[in-house]
């Protein structure tokens, strides 16, 4: 059976949002601008793994290179149903497993991330060590950072055809508007010209543009590949969409109540299912 | 026979890749220094070449040791400091990756200040839970590289340019924490030179001269800077509880004068009492020239050690 992607990424909002507000801190703006491009990669059908099996050598992988979207990454596999919601609930909380920023408490995490522009190069190596497919989630504030085009450059280099980056421009950074703001032309001419295969996504919200580049940047061109879309910070809650000075930011209970409102109706038991591998050969 | 411990390394990696087909190594464009160049030889497809780019290397091997491979990265020991974010980053990713930092210290001469690794034992030492081997010959280079290879965890493996003599033999025991004693009659332990690497050789000519003016002094070398077995130390030097300790320290070292051996050894004696302590290292910006005219200049060659010894009695 399919899954649901729209209400899907409504449960997700619900996630990120509620496990945020609950631990009285963290980014939930800049997982909302990555909710619909995450939701279509788990629960589209593209990531390909066995949630049972971590270490299964078949999985792809994901990197979440923007490490202070943590809240999304958690409620991903909540989502998926091998997180539960008590426990998502116990974000940034002492004993948890759940760290403001992922690390290797919690099974699903590949690697520590958190400081900007290394997800990348950990992607590149992952994906010369045998992986079907790795992704990595990028923010466009992180691509300031050099480390990023030095993995730009190799993975052109080893023509890794396996590394798959989802680059989210939001717009905007910590304290305002990034290098580039909203140009994701000048990222494809900059990622294109390191060799790169790049796949726009206009709007990074629309599940039916994100599907459509899923669908043509898997494939098996002797080149590294990114998606770049166009996405607004604080999708989803009408007041932090677009602005500056929420990053880092969360809800109050009563602006929290609101924004749950809005929502409309979020089907809490609803869990997607990632796909396996079609070559698990056991 | 004369032989850099960094070529000793290279030819460590060749053995190993033999041995243990998960390790793959990684280097910043300067394989025929390093001597990561033989691994490739003989494995080309483990070998990865990340060009200029040490910070996007050390994560590469982040990656691929999630993956089950065992990576050895290796670059100047200078140019590694540049991936210290990277490096500290690995070890919240419990990674298990292996560091090679070569042409380390004043030793290295003539390329001058700016190529010689002294910030290095520094920045690994300030790592959680990295190991340290900074080894003086061929054999305990062979000996500590497999240790690598072997167990789990962030290592930084410090190796020189010089050529040096060999020290020790096949069936000596190296080990994480580990040190091995240079003594002559075993009587005289108030006297003690801690140090490793190529100042190792330094002191051990100090020694000899010292010898011939009738002092003994102990000399130690701390192939392991991080960890430090400090109850073997403490055992072997003769300290026992209750027992006042009334030994004279000093401590050499090719590396900048904070955070180096030198700290280490004064961590392990920071709670006892009545340890003097006398650290030689580099302390001014050092400049092109012999390696013997800056260990001079820096006050870590075998003439500047004697002379601490002779005043400390």
């Amino acid at each position: 059976m399919e899954n649901n992607l729209t209400n899907l990424c409504k449960l997700l909002r619900y996630f990120v949002l509620t496990s945020t507000t609950k631990a009285g801190s963290g980014h939930p703006t800049t997982c909302l601008s990555s909710i619909e491009l995450l939701s279509t990669l788990f629960f589209g059908g593209f990531y390909k793994f066995d949630l049972q099996n971590p270490d299964n050598p078949n999985n792809d992988r994901l990197i979440f290179s923007k490490g202070h979207a943590a809240p999304l990454f958690y409620s991903l596999y909540a989502a998926a149903g091998v997180l539960n919601y008590e426990e998502l609930l116990t974000l940034r909380k002492f004993k948890s497993r759940l760290e403001g920023h992922p690390t290797m408490d919690f099974e699903y995490t590949e690697a520590a991330t958190g400081s900007l522009g290394q997800g990348l190069s950990i992607g590149l190596g992952m994906a010369l060590s045998g992986v079907p497919h790795v992704f990595v989630l990028l923010g466009d504030g992180e691509m300031a950072e050099g480390n990023i085009w030095e993995a730009m450059e190799l993975s052109s280099y080893y023509k890794t055809a396996n590394l798959i980056g989802i680059l989210d421009v939001n717009r905007l950074g910590q304290s305002g508007e990034t290098l580039v703001g909203w140009n994701i032309g000048s990222y494809a001419e900059k990622i294109s010209s390191f060799g790169w295969e790049t796949f726009l996504v206009n709007d990074g919200h629309n599940l039916s543009q994100i599907k459509k580049a899923y669908k043509l940047a898997i494939n098996s061109n002797p080149k590294p590949k990114m998606i770049i879309a166009k996405t607004v910070k604080g999708k989803g809650v009408s007041h932090l969409e677009n602005k500056e000075g929420w990053h880092g930011k969360v809800l109050s209970e009563e602006k929290l109540r609101e924004a749950i409102k809005k929502l409309g109706n979020v089907d809490l038991k609803l869990r997607g299912k990632i796909k396996k591998g079609d070559w698990v050969n056991g | 026979m004369l032989i850099a411990t960094r070529q000793a390394y290279g030819e460590t990696l060749v053995k190993l890749g033999t041995k243990y087909p998960e390790i793959v190594v990684l280097d910043a464009e300067v394989k025929n220094s390093t001597y990561a160049e033989f691994f490739k030889q003989k494995f080309p497809k483990r070998f990865f070449e990340c060009f200029i780019a040490e910070q996007n290397m050390v994560s590469m091997a982040v990656g691929m040791s999630r993956m089950g491979k065992i990576p050895f990265c290796s670059t100047f020991a200078a140019f590694l400091t540049r991936a210290f974010d990277q490096i500290r980053m690995a070890s919240y990713s419990k990674a298990n990756i292996k560091l090679i930092g070569s042409h380390c210290g004043v030793s290295i001469g003539f390329d001058g200040a700016s190529q010689m690794g002294l910030e290095d034992i520094s920045m690994m030492k300030s790592i959680a839970n990295s190991t340290i081997f900074y080894p003086a010959d061929s054999i305990s280079t062979e000996k500590l590289t497999e240790i690598m290879a072997l167990t789990k965890g962030i290592f930084y493996l410090r190796t020189t340019r010089e050529k040096t003599p060999a020290l020790y033999n096949e069936n000596e025991i190296f080990e994480i924490g580990g040190f091995k004693i240079h003594k002559f009659k075993a009587q005289n332990k108030k006297i003690i030179i801690i140090t490793a690497g190529i100042t190792l050789f330094e002191a051990l000519k100090a020694q000899e001269e010292l010898a011939k003016e009738g002092i003994e002094v102990l000399l130690i070398d701390l192939y392991s800077i991080k960890p430090i077995n400090k109850e073997k130390l403490l055992l072997e030097l003769g300290f026992t509880n209750g027992k006042p300790f009334s030994h004279k320290i000093i401590t050499v070292e090719d590396h900048y004068f904070d955070g180096g051996l030198g700290d280490a050894v004064l961590n392990v004696f920071a709670d006892i009492p009545n340890v003097a302590i006398k650290k030689l290292a580099v302390t001014k910006i050092p400049h092109s020239g012999t390696p013997l005219e800056n260990l001079k200049s820096a006050g870590i060659d075998a003439e500047t050690i004697s002379k601490a010894v002779n005043r400390l009695i």
